[in-house]
């Protein structure tokens, strides 16, 4: 009988668990119709909800945008960026 | 200047000549900050340098040292480890594709005359060159909240500072110009932007489809501010 390392399998498992989330920051810079832009033609959201969060981010400087694993996450956050919104990627509290 | 109308199936907004000549500049700079190392490199040596040619296994990147640059190229995590293996496998095809947008931008604003035509399937990359140009710009004119920002606004578009003092040092009259170009990005991006969220699918007030909401963000990290 082997083993396998059992760090490398919590690493996997912990990049492929649905406990990320991506946050977007606040910045003096971008437009909030360009932010609710954003997170329409990206996440596909609602005018409703994409109007909600890109508020989120502009009255308490963050809000959490997507949630999945981390490798999901980290592909948002790198779109984010390409967008020129200020994101990282976190893991879920709780 | 005149922000972006709907004209035909284009945006179109209209840039006078010494407008077109200061944006381009503004545009040059930045196109010139996230060019990535390789193009630097490669445009730099010549053909024959073998070196040139080779794309070598991306090693740790350092975090940028020029904080404009850096609003560009943010840290991903709090966790300095995850930044930085985040850094190593994505800057680069952040860097080209912000290259890519900013020179799209670029051939827009050079055939400007006055016309600056926008096609709907270009806007959304036109509109992130325009906040790269406009977070560069911010950087450089020290904006650090919203409120600066907002000052910004009214100290242009209200244009008490338009005539230059005849005192008015090099720097002075430089950030005079930059707080100038980076409010006419501004009206720029936002009147292009009203357009795209126009232009979504059930338009300005669409509803796509809804998904559960998110819960509280964790703790911020250590950031560019």
């Amino acid at each position: 009988m082997s083993t396998v390392p059992a760090e490398d399998v919590r690493v996997d498992d912990a990049r492929l668990a649905d406990g990320w989330t991506t946050v977007v920051w606040n910045d003096p810079v971008n437009l909030m119709s360009y932010v609710t832009w954003v997170f329409r033609s990206y996440f596909g959201y609602s005018q409703d909800k994409a109007h909600r969060l890109m508020l989120q981010v502009h009255q308490e400087g963050r809000a959490t945008v997507s949630r999945g694993n981390r490798e999901q996450m980290e592909v948002d956050v790198q779109a984010m960026h390409g967008f020129g919104l200020w994101a990282t990627v976190q893991p879920a509290e709780g | 200047m005149r922000t972006f109308v709907p004209e035909g199936a284009a945006y179109v907004a209209h840039l006078e000549a010494p407008e077109r000549a200061v944006l381009l500049d503004v545009v040059d700079d930045v196109i010139g900050l996230v060019e990535d190392r390789a193009a630097r490199r490669a445009r730099g040596r010549g053909a024959d340098d073998p070196l040139a040619a080779v794309q070598l296994t991306p090693g740790p990147l350092p975090e940028p040292t020029d904080p404009a640059l850096l609003r560009l190229l943010p840290p991903a995590s709090a966790d300095a480890e995850v930044a930085a293996e985040f850094r190593r496998l994505t800057e680069g095809d952040l860097r080209r594709s912000k290259s890519d947008q900013l020179l799209r931008l670029r051939a827009c604003v050079d055939a400007a005359g006055p016309d600056l035509v926008v096609v709907p399937s270009e806007a959304p990359r036109i509109a992130a060159a325009l906040t790269d140009v406009r977070l560069v710009a911010s950087e450089r004119l020290g904006l650090r909240s919203d409120e600066e920002a907002d000052a910004l606004y009214r100290l242009v578009l209200g244009g008490q500072d338009t005539a230059a003092p005849d005192d008015e040092t090099e720097s002075e009259q430089a950030h005079r110009l930059l707080a100038t170009v980076y409010v006419m990005l501004s009206l720029l991006q936002e009147s292009l932007v009203d357009l795209m969220l126009a232009g979504l699918p059930g338009g300005a007030d669409g509803d796509a489809d809804d998904t559960p909401e998110p819960g509280a963000a964790p703790e911020p990290p250590a950031g560019p501010r």
